[in-house]
Parts: C-alpha cells; structure tokens; sequence
C-alpha cells in the first residue's frame, strides 16, 4: 500500500459514512447527532475561510465573523423583511458577503500581518456594534426568527429543511460543492500564485504578480466561504443574530483552523469537528467544557503546532518513509 | 452642559485606567511580538482579586497590592510555561492566548460565579466639582493610574532592567551579544504587562462592576489605544487611551453609547490605514 491510496482509502470511507450518516446515526447515537453533524459541516465552512486566507496567502484575519454575519442577514432579512423566497434569500446572502468582503479587502489587503489582523477584526465590530444598534432591522442581540419557505416546489407537493434528512443532505451538498471549489483553485494557478505570496510577497513581485490584485481575490472568495456558512447557519437555525459578528466568534474560527492544521483542505473541518463534538458531548455534563476547550487550543499549538493534521501526516511519513532517509 | 462635563470627566478617568490596561498590552506586543487576546481578561483577573481581598480581609486598600503581585505572578509563570516554547511562531501566540483567555474566564466562572458583582469604593465622599456631585474615588483612581504611568515609565528610563527592556525591544540580537539576559527580560515584561492590567483592574473594580466576562469588553479598547497611539509606541499608547474614552464620554452625552463605540472604530481604522504607525509618531519619541 502506498501513501497516496491510504489517504484515497481514508477519504472514500469518510465519504460513504458522511453520506450514510441520516440512517446510521440516528440509529447508534440518536437524531439529535445528525444535527450536530450538520453543525459541525456548516461551521468547518468559516474555519476554511480563515484557512484559506491564513493558509494559503498568508494572511490571519481575525474578522471572519463579520462575512458570517452578513451571510446569515442575507437570508434573515431577505426571508424575513423583504418575503423572498428560500433560493433569492440563499443567494441575497452569499453576494452580501461577498460584496462586503469586497469593500472591506479593498481596504484590508493593503495591511499585511498584526495589522491585516486588526484591521479585520476592527471592520468586523464596526458592523457588530452598527448592528446592534440597528435593531428594528436586525433585531440586535436577539435576532430574527423567521420561517423558511419551502426549497423546491412541484406542484401541490413541497420540499423543505423542515425534513431533517433533506436538510441534511442540503448542507451536506453545499459544504462539499465549497470545499471541492477550493480544492479546485488551490490546485488551480491562482492557487500557486497566492501560495507564492504566502511564501515571499517579494520575489512574487518579482516574477510579476499583482500581490494587491490576488490577495484581494482571495479575500473576496473567503467571504464567500464565509457567507456561504452563514447563510447554510441562518437555514438550519431559522434565525440571524448579531451576537454571531462578535470577534468571538472569528477567533474560534481561527482556533479551529490552526489546531486542525491551516495550509491543508481538510484541517479545518477536523478542528471544527473536534471542538464542536467537545462542546457536545461535555456541556451536557459539566458547564465549563470552554476550559477544556482553551487547554486544549494551548497544549496543539505548543506540541502539535501544525494541527491534527500535521500529526496525521507526521505518522504517514514515519510509516511510509523508506527506513533511513528522513 | 453639566451631563456633557460629567462624561467628559468620566471618560478622562476611565482613559487613565485604559492606558494602563493598553500599556501592558503595547510593552508585551513591543517586545515579544504576541497579540495577547487575553489582555482584556488580566484586567478581568485584578477586579476578582479586587473582589476576593475585600471578602476575605474586608479592606479594599490590600488589592491595590495583591492584584499587581498576583498578576506578575500568573505573567511570569504563563510566559514561562506557553508562551516560551512557541515564541518563533507569532500566528500560535494569537490562538494560545485565545486558549489562556478562554480558560481563564471560565476558572474566574468556576470560582467566583456568573452573576456581576459590585464593590463599593475604599472612599465614598462626594466632591462638588462645578456644581456637579462626583465621587472622590474616581479622582483617586485616576490619581493612581497617572502613579503607576509615570512608575512605569520612570522604571523604564531610569533602572538597569528597565533600559534592558527598550534594548531588546531596539535590537535583540545586539541586546544579546551585549550580554543581556534577553529570555529573562521577556519573562519579566509579560509579567509586568498582567501585573499593569491587574492593577488597573483592581483600581477599576469599583467604577465598573466585577464580572467573569469584564475583560471582553476592555480588550477592543485597549486594541484602539495601541494602534491609534502607534504599535509599541508607549507614550502614544497612553494618550491615545485618554483621548479615545474622553471622545467616547464626549459623544456618549448625545448619542447612544454604541454609536460612540462606532465612531472610535472608525477613527481607528482611518489611523490605520492612513497612519499605520500611530497618530503621535514623531512627537513622543
């Protein structure tokens, strides 16, 4: 056995259980996990979204939440205050975060570093706070709950989330569709030129490409992770809240990311899978699952500073490498 | 008139006790290049020991001592112990101290509760300042954070280790060849920069209320100050800090607290992209 068909291997049975999970679950665990799963899918969209800047550019925002955000008011308030329907309000989501994140990238991506970190995470309490205070549309802190008109309609017959197995499969759809576009450009041109840049924005330069123009191409296509996982979160909860603009919420996006492992396409769906099954299973049992939660962020980053990830490839090296080379 | 007086004075108040929190947060980002996420919750950490000295001894004065030694206590073991190791990789400090500020949180939850707690003042006069009634302990607070500033910047200035610090900070590889101690000398900036925020969080406690989640809404603040007074800039770092919460006192006695929130974040965004290296660069250097 090779490395390459482990990994296939691995990645074949996580497909199949990822697509069997509806009848499997319910079954072993109960309902209840089905949706923690659906969880676990929408939020490893907005970790991909901090790795896909941090990875593969080079850039570590902290706002991340805000394109969320503006994600799950695209449908809110489309569903809510403008009476679209499910398929407009979805996609009045994803272009409001992505035009957010255009205006707020022609901005950030000229900053690099601790200052692109701050910046971002500034925009991002800007419209927190500006939410918040615009509460008649936005309902601040408290949100909007909606109900959600139906997906598809043929007929007199309608489908819609309220099925919990076509709900799942939605999400399922949509956060695969995301990651197999982001597979698509990091294997892409693009993809090499803007890990180029993460490598060294100089010499990228210098064999001519425009670092401003592709950092803020990246920008704009992480709001669209990002806006894609809002608008999924605002479908599977029926409801938009400002409290998830918080930077709170960004940095656990990018907690997840890094203890995951940045720089790879699966790391962030592992870290977001890990905490949120954390959250789960111990809440239940003891209120404070958020210190296990920190202890478990510092002992990655000091041990396993590439993620779990990093260590999965570390034990595929070992097993794989011929004995004596390293 | 007098509301617009009142605010004013209190956001003086409160900028002094910010620049304090902000200080700490400017010397540990000068000099160990760390985005410390969990500066807002040192201060948290000063308002409990703040809170646990007057329940255990009933003297408030005891804080003013216990909440700087502790908070240089837990700094220097925090650094030692998480922050060392990963000193090379500046994208893990920003998630270890998410880390440390999430675990220190919940432990000030696990002990002390949820539920915000008042404590009243070690002074309780009022003074009539203006025709306005005001509270003689704000006076003191702001009276002992322009103490411990100016403490803290003679120290820098004048004492041996003091002056290590600004020379790590300048040039750590000269710094090191020169003999100075430079691991020793960011245990004990990290150190400081939790006992200056615990110190302002003791000083605070009273003014605002003792809550596990006190340190969230302190943190963006202090952010503000750091950059608007320009990254590792301490001079700048504090005046920015009076000048924000006196601009945000000011706007708050005609507009919504939160719009004056808005207006400082605007103003910070502004000061970053146009002025990324501070609005005071070239005067308080």
């Amino acid at each position: 056995m090779t490395r390459t068909a482990v990994d296939r291997g691995m990645f074949a049975a996580f497909a199949v259980l990822m697509l069997a999970v509806p009848w499997i679950v319910p079954e072993l665990l109960g309902a209840f996990w089905v949706s923690v799963i659906a969880e676990i899918l929408i939020w490893s969209l907005l970790a991909a979204s901090v790795n896909l800047l941090f990875g593969y550019v080079g850039l570590l925002s902290f706002g991340q939440a805000l394109y969320f955000g503006f994600g799950m008011y695209g449908v809110g308030i489309g569903i809510a205050h403008l009476g679209l329907s499910f398929w407009p309000a979805f996609g009045l989501g994803i272009v409001a975060s992505m035009a957010m994140a255009l205006v707020a990238g022609i901005f950030a991506v000229r900053l690099t570093w601790h200052y692109f970190a701050i910046i971002t995470v500034v925009f991002s309490l800007i419209f927190y706070f500006l939410f918040l205070t615009i509460k008649p549309v936005t309902g601040g802190d408290d949100g909007i709950n909606f109900t959600l008109p139906p997906t598809f309609r043929f007929g007199s017959t309608e489908i819609g989330l309220a099925d919990s197995t076509f709900q799942y499969f939605f999400i399922l759809f949509f956060v695969a569709a995301c990651f197999w576009l982001m597979h698509r450009v990091i294997r892409s041109p693009l993809g090499k030129a803007l890990m180029a840049i993460r490598d060294n924005d100089v010499r990228a330069s210098l064999i001519g490409l425009n670092i401003y123009l592709l950092r803020l191409v990246a920008f704009v296509m992480a709001g669209f992770l990002a806006g894609v996982s809002g608008a999924l979160f605002a479908l599977f909860g029926r409801y938009s809240s400002a409290s998830y603009m918080f930077y709170h919420v960004s940095g656990e996006a990018v907690v997840w990311a890094i203890v995951g492992g940045t720089g790879t396409l699966f790391g962030p769906f592992v870290g977001t899978g890990i905490f949120i099954l954390v959250r789960e299973v111990i809440s239940t049992q003891w209120h404070h699952h958020l210190l296990i939660v920190g202890v478990i962020a510092i002992l990655i980053v000091m041990f396993a500073p590439r993620g779990f990830v990093g260590l999965w490839h570390n034990l595929m090296d070992r097993l794989f490498s011929p004995r004596g080379s390293p | 008139m007098e509301i617009l007086l009142l605010l004013a004075m209190n956001g003086l108040i409160w900028g002094l006790i910010i620049a304090l929190i902000a200080l700490g947060l400017s010397v540990i980002f000068g000099l160990l290049d760390i985005i410390n996420i969990a500066h807002g919750d040192f201060f948290m950490v000063g308002t409990m020991v703040a809170w646990a000295t007057v329940e255990a001894s009933g003297n408030f004065w005891l804080a003013f001592l216990a909440a700087p030694l502790i908070g240089f206590v837990l700094g220097a073991l925090i650094q030692r112990i998480v922050i060392q190791p990963i000193r090379n990789a500046a994208a893990l400090s920003i998630v270890a101290t998410f880390g440390l500020s999430m675990i220190m949180q919940e432990t000030a939850r696990l002990t002390f509760g949820a539920i915000p707690k008042r404590l009243l003042p070690p002074i309780q006069q009022t003074l009539t300042v203006f025709g306005l009634e005001y509270e003689v302990y704000r006076l003191f607070a702001a009276a002992l954070a322009i103490a411990a500033l100016a403490g803290f910047f003679l120290y820098l200035h004048r004492t041996k280790i003091g002056t290590w610090m600004r020379a790590v900070r300048h040039d750590r590889d000269t710094a090191i060849a020169m003999g100075i101690p430079a691991e020793k000398v960011y245990v004990l900036t990290f150190a400081i920069g939790f006992a200056l925020a615990a110190f302002g969080g003791a000083v605070a406690a009273p003014i605002t209320t003792v809550d596990f989640r006190g340190g969230v809404d302190i943190l963006p603040v202090c952010f503000m100050a750091v950059i608007i007074g320009g990254l590792g800039n301490l001079p700048g770092t504090a005046a920015a800090a009076v000048l924000l919460a006196f601009m945000e006192g000011v706007i708050q006695s005609f507009a919504d607290p939160t719009v004056a929130r808005i207006a400082s974040l605007v103003l910070m965004s502004a000061v970053l992209l146009i002025r990324p290296q501070g609005l005071f660069k070239g005067f308080a250097r």
